[in-house]
């Protein structure tokens, strides 16, 4: 069972957003990385960089025919600190004492509940990096 | 720094990490067109075979599986780029075989029911409108059970944190 601790380095708004796609998936191009999270291709490689320098995430370099192409995912170490992450900010809401996760619903659904409700219309706040998008691409 | 961290904060950032899963999970893998070009597939394949004729056959097969490899390049392109993980939602690949296994009876019942019903009042070529009908059925049931499994997906991950 992993204990809550907030990870500065997930953090920031634009590796949070980073690391929560990676999370969620297996390998995932860098292509698909870029379009999903709204960033420059120097913008994530520099993101993806000190992700890896970090040791939360890996990076492959493969070739299909002649254009290179890359993917990374979340080693164990970068998932054990991503939900050691979650459960931090899900124990920071719970300090306040609302419910953190209704049964059948998502985290910060459940979380927007108990604390503000603007929140769900805004970019996240404080940390570095850029500011994250997310283009709608279904 | 986490003491520092607002609950208001705290819950955006949830509020992110769902949002990005929830990227992931309905990322369009299979493109509309897909599914009707099986359709065609299904089709003609019928037909090659209730030719009854021996080269007919052996092109109808040809065909079908080629389209299929053609069809399927781009699909396995998507998957590959980003699929959601498995023990992304626990309890859902069983939920999602169930969904795949009676769709696919449901398919080949109605196929099935239709062609013998065509047969049996003598209507010609019931083999390939047979296949014709089980296409359609298969184009428009396919995207609704994707959408049904990326819901349920959505539902089940995010309940276990």
């Amino acid at each position: 069972m992993n204990t809550p601790r907030f990870d500065e380095l997930i953090h920031a708004p634009t590796r949070l957003s980073l690391v929560a796609f990676l999370a969620a998936t297996g390998w995932a191009d860098f292509k698909v990385l870029r379009d999903s999270i709204g960033l420059s291709d120097s913008a994530l490689s520099k993101q993806l960089t000190t992700l890896e320098d970090a040791g939360y995430i890996e990076i492959r370099k493969a070739f299909v025919g002649k254009r290179p192409r890359t993917s990374a995912r979340l080693t164990s170490n970068g998932r054990t600190a991503f939900d050691r992450h979650v459960l931090a900010l899900q124990q920071i809401i719970a300090g306040t004492g609302g419910s953190v996760v209704a049964p059948g619903q998502p985290a910060g659904q459940a979380a927007l509940r108990s604390g503000s409700h603007e929140a769900d219309d805004e970019v996240l706040s404080g940390g570095s990096g850029a500011t994250a998008s997310a283009p709608d691409h279904r | 720094m986490s003491d520092q961290v607002e609950p208001a904060e705290a819950a955006r950032a949830l509020s992110e990490i769902d949002r990005r899963r929830e990227q992931v999970i309905r990322r369009k893998v299979f493109p509309a067109w897909w599914w009707w070009a099986y359709a065609v597939l299904f089709t003609e394949l019928a037909a090659s075979v209730e030719s009854g004729r021996g080269v007919l056959i052996g092109i109808g097969i040809a065909l079908f599986m080629a389209g299929s490899f053609a069809i399927d390049l781009p699909v396995r392109r998507a998957a590959r780029a980003a699929a959601p993980r498995r023990g992304l939602a626990p309890g859902a690949a069983r939920r999602t075989l169930i969904g795949l296994v009676a769709f696919v009876a449901v398919l080949v019942g109605a196929g099935s029911a239709t062609g013998l019903s065509l047969k049996a009042a003598g209507v010609p070529h019931p083999g390939t409108i047979a296949a014709a009908v089980t296409g359609v059925l298969f184009a428009v049931g396919g995207p609704m059970l994707v959408r049904l499994e990326a819901a349920m997906l959505m539902r089940r991950s995010g309940s276990r944190r």
